[in-house]
């Protein structure tokens, strides 16, 4: 049983690795731009595919592949925001975030057909050799996703380090924190939105990369998950960077835990329970007060 | 012509040129009228969607060829392509359109079977046929007053012969491992009870498809230290199954069936996950002069039954109307008739569409075989005589093994 329980806290946190980087990159543009872009689903996809060209065509190690799927998601997430999400925040009113919420959720759909009509319908693979688990006593540990975890942990701190040292990661947060009291000090926000949106974006497109080359390319491959990196990001509290990882790693986690008492397929249940409860219990999630973008 | 008036040869001209005029316009209103309208409802996107895209071009096939025929009673037919989006409330919307608003005679291709099971009723109540490929048992239990035809095997068929194949493997212990579908739990039954018959042991797992990652179902499964495990999924979830099975160490037998382990899910595994792993895969007619003329139109090598299925959709509606002695064009008409073409043993015959029109139009008797088989249906609409190909991956690529 203690056996049972290790090895699917493991398969959780590889799970919960898997989504951390897309549930960062939804928090972080939440925070400064002040609403949900649903579009990151697709932006994952984009990630993904770019990863896979560049893997399959050119050849690239795994490092290249995910600075390629991290400039082109970035890139795409700027340029869809430009054209589709920026117009409607320009005009500013009490509905503004709900509206560009559910733009978003419209370019998503947009953007994955995009896919789908470029690529087609098929699974794709990455040309990675796929290697067989190692065992650490009893419990079973996969080679390719303990790398996803150092990345993703790796990916975090570097942000955390980027906000807290860099001028660029402290005006971001003066915005987060309050936009006209930033303007009045100097601060550009649009600058600082395509900032965050780039790397927003780019962090779903490496989070992209890793989960296709663990499971397949397809133009779902964003949309599959998106629910789970929303809760993700929700129980992390939505404006904490280090709450995003927390929830995505706990996500992960719970849902797999679950399965000891759940039948597998009522999975996707603990997603809305643990969103439920976290906004019922602590509605700023469970860092509510902690350091992050915001503070 | 000195004795012709100039108006007896303007009254012979205009004469003349009315009978021209006339003749062509006939030939044209033959093709001009109201087009007779068959849907289709097709998996274009999603996680059923590997068949889609040559199921449509497939029906297009046939909606050319019956045309340049003719049509069907002087009226083109006019397919109706809707995607299911491989979800069935996608696909219920998709039919209340087809049968509302398009007012199709007939509705094919309809793959997935919680798809099938979700459009069925609105067919029947809407008195439309369905013709599915799909394979739930479910599906022809339904109260569907004969509306409903099924050109694919059903789940129990499937079920049993890879049951009996996993034991003819020398398996002794089998575990299932499928996503949530109508059939799902029947799989695990019937697969069961045929190891136990067989001195054996079966059990399985129902999971959530979309998941990123099985590992602890598939801990679960290895739990019971199968020897065979059945793979019920679809291609993206057997995909990830397959590479977590791999990297779990397991080494026994994988047997699953064509939906989830075929030239997609070759593609979308690194050959060493999928090296192999059996496919049950039903064989459309492949040595028949249907396919070999509906392959080369489509200019492959080889096409999938289910595409070949949807292609005998759109024939059978057309010549189940042209045929109908009674001379309407609706949906009744249709289910009345699909068996005096398909399966008339004193009919000719034929397995060319054209050739099956011209007969059944001019009232002679037929018996169309397709692309994707016989076409013979039960009373309750299930299609008889069904072979399947056992195929294997061998090195990312799948053979044939045996056919039967």
């Amino acid at each position: 049983m203690l056996t049972d329980l290790l090895q699917y806290l493991v398969n959780g946190l590889i799970v919960g690795a898997l989504i951390a980087l897309p549930a960062l990159g939804l928090t972080l543009i939440f925070s400064v731009l002040g609403f949900l872009n649903f579009s990151i689903a697709a932006q994952l996809t984009a990630g993904a595919y770019a990863g896979w060209l560049a893997n399959t065509t050119l050849h690239l190690p795994l490092i290249a592949v995910l600075i390629c799927s991290f400039v082109v998601a970035g890139a795409f997430g700027v340029v869809t925001d430009r054209i589709a999400l920026a117009p409607i925040r320009r005009k500013p009113s009490a509905q503004t975030p709900l509206m560009v919420a559910i733009a978003s959720i419209a370019l998503n759909m947009a953007l994955e057909n995009a896919c789908r009509f470029y690529f087609g319908s098929g699974l794709n693979s990455f040309d990675m050799p796929i290697e067989r688990d190692m065992k650490i006593g009893a419990i079973r540990v996969g080679l390719q996703q303990l790398h996803n975890l150092e990345i993703a942990i790796g990916l975090a701190v570097l942000l955390a380090l980027f906000f807290s040292l860099t001028r660029i990661g402290k005006a971001m947060r003066a915005v987060a924190d309050n936009v006209d009291l930033a303007r009045l000090k100097g601060i550009e926000p649009v600058r600082l939105a395509n900032l965050a949106t780039f790397i927003g974006m780019g962090l779903a497109g490496i989070g992209g990369a890793l989960l296709a080359i663990d499971t397949s390319v397809d133009p779902s491959t964003g949309s599959r998950l998106i629910l789970l990196i929303f809760a993700g990001s929700v129980v992390g509290g939505l404006t904490s960077l280090p709450g995003a990882v927390v929830g995505a790693l706990s996500m992960g986690m719970i849902g797999e835990l679950g399965l000891l008492v759940l039948s597998p397929v009522y999975q996707s249940l603990t997603a809305f329970v643990a969103i439920l409860i976290t906004l019922l219990a602590r509605p700023g999630g469970i860092f509510s007060g902690a350091t992050g973008v915001r503070r | 012509m000195s004795n012709m008036g100039r108006r007896d040869f303007l009254r012979t001209g205009l004469g003349l040129g009315g009978l021209v005029l006339s003749s062509s316009l006939s030939r044209s209103w033959a093709q001009s009228g109201d087009p007779i309208r068959i849907g289709l409802i097709i998996p274009l996107t999603g996680g059923t969607s590997q068949f889609g895209a040559t199921m449509g071009q497939a029906a297009k096939i046939a909606e050319t060829e019956i045309n340049s025929a003719g049509g069907v009673r002087g009226r083109p037919i006019q397919i109706v392509i809707e995607d299911d989006q491989s979800n069935p409330e996608a696909a219920v919307r998709a039919a209340h359109k087809l049968i509302d608003v398009d007012k199709v005679v007939a509705i094919g291709g309809s793959y997935a079977s919680a798809v099938t099971s979700a459009i069925a009723p609105l067919c029947w109540e809407g008195k439309t046929v369905l013709l599915t490929s799909s394979g739930a048992d479910s599906i022809t239990k339904l109260p569907h007053q004969g509306y409903i035809f099924r050109t694919s095997p059903t789940v129990t068929l499937q079920g049993t012969r890879v049951g009996d194949f996993a034991v003819e493997l020398g398996g002794k212990k089998m575990f299932f491992l499928g996503p949530q579908t109508p059939f799902a739990q029947s799989y695990i039954d019937i697969i069961s009870s045929i190891f136990k018959a067989a001195g054996g042991s079966g059990s399985g797992l129902i999971y959530e498809d979309k998941k990123a990652s099985y590992r602890s179902e598939v801990d679960q499964a290895l739990k019971e230290s199968p020897d065979v495990i059945v793979l019920g999924g679809y291609v993206p979830d057997t995909s990830v199954v397959l590479k977590d099975l791999y990297r779990a160490g397991f080494s026994g037998q994988k047997v699953g069936f064509s939906f989830g382990i075929n030239d997609a899910l070759t593609k979308a595994v690194p050959a060493e996950a999928s090296n192999g792993a059996y496919s049950l895969v039903p064989s459309a007619s492949e040595n028949s002069d249907a396919y070999k003329r509906l392959v080369g139109k489509m200019k492959l090598s080889h096409l999938d039954s289910y595409s070949c299925q949807v292609y005998d959709h759109v024939v059978l509606a057309s010549l189940a109307l042209a045929h109908a002695p009674s001379g309407k064009v609706d949906g009744t008409a249709v289910r009345d008739n699909v068996r005096a073409i398909s399966q008339d043993s004193e009919g000719k015959r034929t397995d060319d569409a054209v050739e099956a029109l011209k007969l059944a139009a001019s009232g002679a008797h037929v018996n169309y075989d397709g692309p994707s088989g016989a076409l013979e249906f039960a009373d309750n609409g299930d299609v008889k005589g069904v072979f399947f190909r056992y195929e294997q991956v061998e090195e990312g690529k799948l053979v044939v093994r045996k056919i039967g």
